[in-house]
C-alpha cells in the first residue's frame, strides 16, 4: 500500500515519462502525507504555472517555502507541515560553490561561462537534484521528502555525475587545457588545442574558458567526493522509488526501462507502480442500451451514436484491468495503484487534497469521476 | 499554415503527444506539393534509435537520403556539425590534427552549449546546400525537436553564445543561423499538443518560452481532436443519463473537454488535427492546409 510507505520511508522518488502526471501526483502525495501529520518537503521540477502558484514556488525561492496556515487549513492539514521547493540548477550549483568558499569559488561565480552553466550544461538538473535532496536529508528537518525527477529517460543519471560534463572534466582531457602541462606530448597537444580554440573562440574567450574549466573541475571533484555516500544512501531501505506511468505504449516502455534500471541495475528499492489515467475501475460498468423501452427519442438518438464510443471504452477498461494485474506480477511485494483519469485539474489546494485521498485510500473514495 | 513558404519548421511538444507522427506527415505533405523537403530529427547519443526513422520506415543518418519523390530523411548530429565547423574555420594545417584530437571531441561534446552549436551548424549545412541549378537543395526542412527543454536550449543558443562571444567564426555561424531561425518569413516553430487541460497549459507556456527566445511561432497543432457527433439537445439528454455509471460517459466528457480546451488558444494560430495516428492519413489531411 502506498499510504504505508509515507511513514516508513524518508524519501520517495517518483520516476516516469513526461506527461504522465508525475509532478501533480508528487504534490498530491506530499499533501496527503502532511494531512497524516508528517513534516513534508516536496521538491518539484517544472510544475505547471498554476501548480507552482498554488505551492508558492512560482518565483524560484532560494529556500523551501512553507504552505501558509490558511492553505494548510483548507487542505485539512492539522499537525503536519508542507514545504515546497522548485529545483533550480543554477541556484543549487551556486550554493554548493559558495559553501566550498575561498577565492576559487568567488572567481568561479564571476566567470561568465559559469553564470550560464545551468542553461548550457545538459545533465545539470539531474545532478543538482541529488545534491539538493541529500543536503535536505542531512539537515533532518522533514519526516518525508518527495522528489519529482526530470521527465527524461536519464532522470536516474542523477546517481552519476552529469555524463557529458564528466567526460569533459576527465583528468586527461582536462590536463591539456591547463596552462602548466607536464611532458612533451601534452605540451604539443596543448598547443594544438590552444591554437584551435584561439581561432574558433578568440583569445579572450579561450582564456575565460580555460579559467572556467580549471576552477570548475577542481570544485566539481570536491562536490563528487561524497558521491559514494550518496549512492549508498539511495540504495538504503529508507529511500523508495515510485514508477508513475499511464496505459499507453510509450509511457509503459519508459516505466519498464526505469524498473530495470532502478531494481535490477542499481539495486534500489522499487516500491510500486502508479498507473495514472486508468479505466480499470470501469470494467464492470454496463453499456448504454439504446433499445431500452420508454426512452426519450433524443436520448435514444444520442445513445445510438454513443454505442461505438462506449464499446471502445469497455475494451480499454478491460485492457487496463489486465494491465494492472500484469504490473503487479512484475513486482512481487510491491503495489500497483490504478488511478482514474481525473475530470478536474488538480492544481489548486482542494483538488490536490481530493486527489491525495483517491491516491492514499482508494477503497474509501468514490473514485468514479463525474462528467 | 504558410508551411510551404518557409524554409525551416521546428516541430516541438512534450513526449506522447504524437509529435513525431505529425513531423513525418507534414514533411510528406510538403513533398507532395512538389517542394524538395528534408525531414530530420535530432540524434541523442543517449537514446540511439530514431523514432522518426521508425515512423517513416527508413534508417536515418547524418547524410540526407531520398525516401520518396521530393522527400529526403536524415538526422541532425552534433558531432557532424562540429566536424563541418572545424573544417570551415581552421587553417588546413590544423584541421587534421583537430579532427583526430580526442580531447577536442570530448570538449565539443561536453562543453557548455557546444552540443546545440553542433546541431545548429549541421542544420546550416543543409540550409546552404544548393541544387545543380543554384536553387536551395532543400526548400523545406522539417525538424522533429526532442523534449521541450532541448527545444528551448536550441532556440535560445544563439543569444546565450553571442553574449559570451560576440565576434569570431562561431558568432558568424550563429548570426547566419539566426538569420533563418528568427525570421518569421523563413522559419516557424509548431507546438504539438493534445486537447486536454494540462497539455494546453503546457503548450501555452511553450509558445511563450519560444517567443522569448526570438523564435517565431507558426502555431499550435492540437492533435487527436475527437469528433463531436452529438447535437446540443443530445448533450443535454445525455447529462441526465450519465448520472449512473455507464460506459461512454468518459468519452463524452473527453469530447466536451476538448471543445473547451481549443477555446483557450486565443491570439495563437491553432489547427485541430483529427484522431488518426497514421502518417499516410495525416499526410492527406495536411495537404490542403499547407499554403
Amino acid at each position: 500500500m502506498l499510504s504505508a510507505r509515507l511513514s516508513e520511508r524518508r524519501v520517495l522518488v517518483s520516476c516516469g515519462a513526461g506527461g504522465v502526471g508525475k509532478t501533480t501526483l508528487s504534490a498530491a502525495l506530499a499533501l496527503g502525507a502532511a494531512r497524516r501529520g508528517l513534516r513534508v518537503l516536496v521538491i518539484t521540477i517544472d510544475p505547471s504555472r498554476r501548480l507552482a502558484e498554488t505551492l508558492g514556488v512560482s518565483r524560484n525561492p532560494r529556500q523551501p517555502v512553507p504552505l501558509p496556515e490558511d492553505k494548510l487549513r483548507e487542505a485539512g492539514v492539522t499537525t503536519g507541515t508542507l514545504h515546497a521547493w522548485m529545483l533550480d540548477p543554477q541556484l543549487i550549483a551556486d550554493s554548493a560553490v559558495e559553501r566550498l568558499g575561498g577565492e576559487d569559488a568567488a572567481r568561479l561565480l564571476r566567470n561568465r561561462l559559469y553564470q550560464n552553466i545551468s542553461a548550457m550544461v545538459a545533465g545539470m538538473q539531474e545532478y543538482t537534484a541529488v545534491e539538493a535532496l541529500y543536503r535536505f536529508v542531512q539537515a533532518d528537518l522533514y519526516d518525508l521528502i518527495i522528489l519529482d525527477t526530470p521527465p527524461s529517460r536519464d532522470a536516474l543519471r542523477f546517481l552519476e555525475a552529469p555524463r557529458r560534463l564528466g567526460a569533459l572534466l576527465n583528468q586527461r582531457v582536462f590536463d591539456l587545457f591547463l596552462p602548466e602541462r607536464p611532458g612533451f606530448i601534452q605540451r604539443v597537444a596543448g598547443r594544438l588545442i590552444e591554437g584551435v580554440f584561439d581561432v574558433v573562440l578568440g583569445k579572450a574567450t579561450r582564456a575565460e574558458l580555460q579559467e572556467f574549466l580549471v576552477l570548475f573541475a577542481g570544485i566539481f571533484q570536491r562536490l563528487n567526493q561524497n558521491q559514494e555516500e550518496m549512492r549508498r544512501f539511495f540504495a538504503a531501505q529508507e529511500v523508495g522509488f515510485l514508477l508513475v506511468t499511464a496505459p499507453n505504449e510509450a509511457a509503459l516502455e519508459e516505466a519498464y526501462y526505469f524498473e530495470r534500471k532502478t531494481r535490477d541495475e542499481l539495486g534500489l528499492n522499487l516500491e510500486g507502480y502508479i498507473l495514472n489515467r486508468s479505466l480499470a475501475h470501469t470494467a464492470d460498468w454496463p453499456l448504454p442500451d439504446p433499445e431500452a423501452p420508454g426512452l426519450d427519442p433524443t436520448l435514444r438518438a444520442a445513445l445510438l451514436k454513443l454505442a461505438p464510443l462506449a464499446k471502445a471504452e469497455r475494451v480499454r477498461a478491460l485492457a487496463d484491468l489486465e494491465l494492472t494485474r500484469a504490473l503487479a506480477a512484475r513486482l512481487p511485494g510491491g503495489f500497483v495503484q490504478a488511478l482514474p483519469t481525473l475530470e478536474f485539474g488538480a492544481n489548486d489546494i482542494p483538488a490536490l487534497a481530493r486527489l491525495s485521498e483517491i491516491l492514499l485510500c482508494p477503497e474509501a473514495t468514490e473514485a468514479t469521476p463525474t462528467v | 499554415m504558410r508551411f510551404l513558404s518557409r524554409r525551416v519548421h521546428l516541430i516541438t511538444g512534450k513526449g506522447g503527444v504524437g509529435r513525431t507522427t505529425l513531423t513525418a506527415a507534414l514533411a510528406k505533405a510538403a513533398a507532395a506539393h512538389g517542394r524538395r523537403t528534408l525531414v530530420c530529427d535530432v540524434s541523442d547519443p543517449d537514446v540511439g534509435r530514431s523514432a522518426l526513422g521508425a515512423a517513416l520506415g527508413a534508417a536515418l543518418d547524418a547524410h540526407p537520403r531520398p525516401l520518396a519523390p521530393n522527400l529526403w530523411g536524415a538526422r541532425l548530429i552534433s558531432e557532424e556539425g562540429h566536424r563541418g565547423f572545424l573544417r570551415s574555420v581552421l587553417p588546413k594545417a590544423l584541421v587534421n590534427g583537430a579532427l583526430r584530437s580526442k580531447a577536442i571531441h570530448r570538449f565539443l561534446a561536453g562543453a557548455p552549449s557546444f552540443y546545440e552549436m553542433g546541431i545548429m551548424y549541421h542544420l546550416l549545412t543543409w540550409l546552404r546546400a544548393e541544387a545543380p541549378d543554384g536553387a536551395p537543395m532543400y526548400e523545406v526542412i522539417v525538424v522533429d525537436m526532442p523534449a521541450t527543454g532541448h527545444a528551448l536550449a536550441f532556440t535560445s543558443l544563439p543569444e546565450i553564445l553571442l553574449r559570451l562571444m560576440p565576434k569570431g567564426p562561431i558568432a558568424r555561424a550563429l548570426r547566419e543561423g539566426q538569420g533563418y531561425l528568427n525570421d518569421p518569413q523563413r522559419a516557424a516553430a509548431w507546438v504539438v499538443t493534445l486537447p486536454e487541460k494540462l497539455p494546453v497549459s503546457e503548450a501555452l507556456e511553450l509558445v511563450e518560452g519560444l517567443a522569448q527566445t526570438q523564435m517565431p511561432v507558426g502555431g499550435v497543432l492540437i492533435n487527436r481532436m475527437p469528433v463531436d457527433p452529438f447535437t446540443p439537445s443530445e448533450h443535454e439528454a445525455l447529462d441526465e443519463h450519465f448520472e449512473a455509471a455507464v460506459h461512454g460517459r468518459l468519452s463524452v466528457s473527453r469530447i466536451r473537454q476538448a471543445a473547451h480546451a481549443v477555446t483557450r488558444f486565443c491570439g495563437v494560430e491553432a489547427h485541430s488535427v483529427p484522431e488518426v495516428d497514421d502518417v499516410a492519413l495525416l499526410d492527406a489531411f495536411f495537404q490542403p492546409h499547407l499554403e
